[in-house]
């Protein structure tokens, strides 16, 4: 350990000023002192696990304690760097700014990397410690294994380097070690190079993007759910290692569900956070980062309504064991996918890559390797594929270390196909082991059975995660064997799925209808008679009302509305004095509201800000393929809007009325304010602000601005402002004389001016005389002010010229001669030049959209996690009863 | 045969269609003249190209004549150029982008894209140094 904690990179070179590094070395050690513990806790654990010793348990149990208070103390620490604005630290220079308000100071943390991983450490944490209260005599192989994820976790953040090896990246690095050139800039030289700190007063901010109220909670739930999906693994492998049968199925349910609830929260507030605060227009855009979500979303949903079945009728063992725990390797899956930088081009989301992808990809192999060892059924054949595993890994390692530079290429080659045909071997094996070991000789489920119909749900939901998992892994693919293949587009997704989701969603609204072990036609019948006949109506209605078109959509929303509705009766017709039961009803019916919510969002999003004007390019193409030669301008989105003038919208009227600018943290956004008024209704007005951002590294940033109705939403952003355009100079100068009264023109005649009065200004350095001219262009006037000074210390004059955008003309004075002394006739000739050039107006380039009824789809992702809260208390009360 | 097993065939058998069907459908990266042949052969289908900016060529955006018409020169892998045309506004680092990979259809004299996706080597990166508050 002091070996440990003396090669910390931190505690380098004291000689410079200011640095609060005992902060970052307490924070280090804690990190350090924090995966001690795992290792400890973990060891202890899987010691008592094995032979069962009250003092084992009690070590493991102090060291899970230790581990957790590290854990707490490294996260609070991270805080207050900061916090305090400790820019000698790399991570708040990088993630954050003097500028930024504590509320989102929290969001820096998941800006990078090891906070994210901090994160999922912490929440592992929390877990491992709910588990040590409730888990009773799964505490200690269950922790166990939550152990090696969070040494795997914990070793992220270690940040040590060896010669090439680099084993995690520590929150605690110093700026000048990660950016030593920082040292080398100029201004150093004539302050000192130990003084740095005065000049690194601020630090690089946050990414602008996430400095939104929803970035500061999608992160934690998000985690949070992924952290959960590592409990019902943890549970089947203890099973396994242990030869449990059943006894594991019950609490996995419970942290299935939580799961499944906690992770379908947090994609969907990334989807809200989407839609609020960037400019694509939509909450969904299967990007590859968002799929990396979903597939374990997909998985756990799968592997719950398999774990159901289990408990319930003793079958599919098999089947629930292996949706279990891919459901935990899609979580180190999509860590992957997301952190290690190989999505590159495909996501508009981007992370850095630390480079650790090496070290995830170990994990993700190293947990599926564990999960094959424990299928094995026999101890002996545990220990042989383990010693196989270790030794083929040693070889690989060691063999790269002495193979000539001259075969190396070929080398890595071989050893990649062997890699790969060993990992389908491995998962052969893992497979059939686990087959054998839990497959049960029950006869053939009935046909009207509730399993049979749930099992078939579970495999649809299955093939949808075949699709989104083949699609989103494309770049993985393309990188293993060298295709070219392009990233799928939205539509690629929305073509397929769109189907894939109706048989799921049949099976959902006449599962509970059916139940276990066998139904009776008679009593199916009198049960869905009345809920499917109303459904019916409802559907017709609704067809009508939100007037979709389309065979595919009609369908969509046919089946959408029976799953809400049958769904709904359920609780009436069979639940009825059984409000605890009502989980799995709530969270379908939920979902069926949800699933309206974005059909009806999606097909009948309609952009208003439809253009017809511009630059004709006939032949063209439409976005279906059907070709006009007129060449109408279909495709064109965006209208521009000029400062203070009308523009008819489909259904509104719009005005961009001005700009402003932010004044504190916001100091570099722009917010346009735009008013619309209902061409129907003239009551119906609203005024939306959406705003830019001209941020120093990213370039213009758009956030939207959106009105919310109860039965849709009114989106609008700004694509381009006049500010943007290159800056035309003023030309054709052209001097004149000027008396008040007198008028003149601008070398092409296309401005007027005229010299309307005079009056003296004293200024601080002088007396002034202010000009007032008036300028007219076509039928514009605008009144100016230039000045000239008579500078009191130099006696020199000084002009102080105006230039008109509005009107595109420019005027200085050059001199002035008083003609007359007398004051009284004010006989004073100016001598003005002036300049011309195209008139520059004020205006935006907007987007507008509405989304009918997209507050579906948020009402049906609460109602969705009140079914699930409903779900996980019933199933704890259940659990307790049992116990009691 | 039991019911499970046909519908388990069922859906593996819907599985591996839809995996087929996604690598029959998903298009590789072309280069401009490729997109030429190919647009003959299926009018209907969107290709991407993955090419740099020809920053020596104008950037045609002026939103007072047509707010939705950005032209530009692209050049793709192969060195060959082509006057791209999008009927959007301009994206707003396209000066600062390096390579674009630009999803559209071929129109004889110019490519028509539908999507440019751009990643511009700033982005999420840090700045050197932030001079602004640097030197106050």
């Amino acid at each position: 350990m002091l070996t440990l904690l003396s090669s910390m990179p931190n505690s380098t070179l004291p000689a410079f000023n200011n640095e609060w590094l005992w902060l970052g070395n307490l924070g280090h050690s804690f990190v350090v002192i924090s995966f001690i513990a795992t290792l400890l806790f973990s060891y202890f654990y899987f010691q008592d696990a094995r032979s069962e010793n009250s003092t084992l348990k009690k070590w493991a149990r102090n060291f899970l304690y230790l581990h957790s208070f590290s854990v707490v103390s490294v996260f609070s620490i991270l805080f207050a760097i900061i916090f305090f604005h400790r820019y000698e630290f790399f991570y708040a220079w990088r993630h954050s700014s003097n500028a930024l308000p504590v509320y989102y100071m929290i969001s820096c943390f998941w800006e990078g990397q090891e906070g994210s991983f901090l994160l999922w450490i912490f929440w592992n944490s929390i877990i491992a410690l709910i588990l040590r209260r409730t888990a009773g005599k799964w505490e200690s192989p269950v922790i166990a294994i939550i152990g090696l994820g969070q040494i795997a976790l914990g070793s992220m953040l270690l940040g040590f380097h060896w010669g090439d090896l680099k084993i995690g990246s520590s929150p605690f690095d110093l700026l000048r070690d990660v950016r030593p050139e920082f040292l080398n800039i100029p201004i150093l030289g004539s302050i000192g190079v130990e003084n740095y700190l005065q000049v690194f007063k601020d630090g690089n901010g946050l990414n602008k993007l996430l400095q939104n109220y929803w970035m500061v909670i999608h992160p934690p739930t998000l985690f949070l759910g992924f952290a959960l999906a590592i409990v019902p693994f943890a549970y089947s492998v203890a099973a396994l290692w242990k030869r449990e049968s059943r006894s594991w199925i019950h609490p996995a349910i419970i942290w299935s569900i939580a799961c499944v609830g906690i992770l379908g929260a947090g994609i969907i507030m990334g989807g809200f956070w989407a839609y609020e605060s960037l400019s694509f227009g939509g909450y969904w855009a299967w990007d590859p980062v968002e799929n990396a979500s979903l597939l374990p979303w997909l998985i756990m949903t799968s592997a719950l309504h398999m774990l159901l079945i289990s408990k319930n009728t003793g079958r599919h063992l098999f089947t629930s064991h292996l949706l279990t725990q891919i459901s935990f390797w899609l979580v180190l899956y999509a860590t992957f996918l997301t952190r290690s930088g190989i999505l590159g081009e495909a996501s508009v989301h981007s992370f850095t890559d630390l480079g650790l992808s090496g070290q995830l990809l170990l994990f993700l192999f190293g947990f599926i390797g564990l999960s094959t060892v424990v299928a094995f059924v026999d101890s002996k054949n545990r220990l042989q594929f383990t010693a196989a595993l270790m030794v083929f890994f040693a070889a690989v390692v060691l063999t790269s270390y002495i193979i000539p530079a001259s075969i190396k290429e070929n080398y890595t080659l071989f050893i990649k196909y062997l890699g790969i045909g060993l990992f389908v071997i491995v998962l052969g094996l893992y497979l059939r082991n686990l087959y054998k070991s839990q497959k049960t000789n029950l006869p053939d489920e009935h046909l009207l059975s509730r399993e049979f119909w749930i099992f078939l749900g579970s495999l649809f939901i299955i093939l949808s995660l075949v699709q989104v998992f083949s699609a989103t892994s494309i770049p993985v693919f393309n990188k293993l064997f060298g295709f070219k293949n392009a990233v799928p587009q939205a539509q690629d997704y929305n073509n397929i799925q769109l189907w894939m989701a109706m048989p799921i969603m049949l099976l959902m609204s006449v599962g509970q209808y059916f139940r276990y072990k066998e139904t009776q036609w008679s009593d199916l019948l009198r049960d869905i008679k009345w809920p499917l006949l109303v459904s019916v109506v409802v559907f017709g209605l609704l067809t009508w009302g939100f007037e979709i078109e389309g065979f595919q959509f009609i369908l969509f929303l046919f089946f959408g509305v029976l799953l809400s509705g049958l769904n709904f009766a359920f609780l009436f017709r069979k639940r009825k004095n059984q409000v605890l039961r009502w989980g799995a009803s709530i969270s379908h019916f939920g979902f069926g509201v949800l699933l309206i919510g974005v059909l009806v969002s999606s097909v009948n999003k309609n952009v208003l800000s439809k253009s017809q004007d511009g630059i004709n390019l006939a032949p063209e193409q439409d976005q279906s393929g059907k070709i006009d030669e007129k060449g109408i301008q279909f495709n064109r989105e965006n209208q521009i809007l000029y400062q203070g003038e009308p523009v008819d919208l489909i259904g509104y009227k719009a005005v961009y009325m001005g700009s402003k600018k932010g004044i504190h943290y916001d100091s570099l956004d722009e917010f346009f304010t735009v008013s619309f008024i209902s061409t129907k209704n003239p009551k119906d007005s609203f005024k939306l602000v959406p705003k830019t951002q001209n941020n120093p590294q990213m370039g213009l940033l758009a956030e939207p601005s959106t009105k919310h109705y109860l039965h849709k939403d009114v989106f609008t952003h700004v694509n381009y402002q006049s500010g943007m355009d290159k800056v035309e100079p003023f030309s054709s100068f052209k001097l004149d004389t000027l008396y008040v009264g007198q008028e003149g023109v601008s070398s092409s005649g296309k401005c007027i001016y005229r010299l309307k009065g005079i009056e003296k200004a004293s200024r601080t350095n002088g007396l002034a005389l202010r000009l007032e001219v008036e300028v007219e262009r076509l039928n514009e006037k605008e009144i100016i002010h230039p000045e000239i000074l008579i500078n009191e210390q130099t006696g020199g004059l000084e002009s102080l010229p105006v230039q008109l955008d509005k009107l595109g003309f420019f005027m200085t004075i050059n001199s002035f001669d008083i003609q007359d002394p007398d004051p009284s006739k004010q006989k004073i000739a100016f001598v003005v030049q002036t300049g011309e050039k195209t008139p520059v107006k004020n205006y935006i380039v907007v987007k507008v959209i509405e989304f009918p009824w997209i507050n579906l789809v948020w009402f049906g992702t609460i109602i969705m996690v009140i079914g699930f809260a409903f779900a996980i208390i019933d199933r704890i009360l259940a659990q307790k009863r049992v116990m009691a | 045969m039991k019911p499970l097993q046909i519908a388990l065939i069922v859906i593996a058998g819907l599985g591996v269609a839809s995996v087929v069907s996604l690598y029959g459908n998903t298009t590789k990266y072309v280069s401009f003249q490729e997109a030429d042949k190919l647009h003959t052969e299926n009018p209907n289908k969107s290709y991407h190209i993955a090419c740099k900016l020809n920053k020596a060529k104008p950037i045609v955006y002026d939103a007072q004549k047509d707010a939705n018409h950005l032209e530009f020169t692209a050049v793709d892998s192969l060195n060959f150029e082509k006057k791209v045309i999008f009927l959007q506004p301009k994206p707003q680092d396209l000066e600062r982008t390096e390579t674009i990979v630009i999803i559209g259809k071929s129109q004889g004299d110019y490519f028509l894209a539908e999507t440019i996706l751009s990643k511009c080597p700033s982005k999420y990166e840090d700045a050197p140094v932030k001079q602004a508050s640097l030197v106050n």
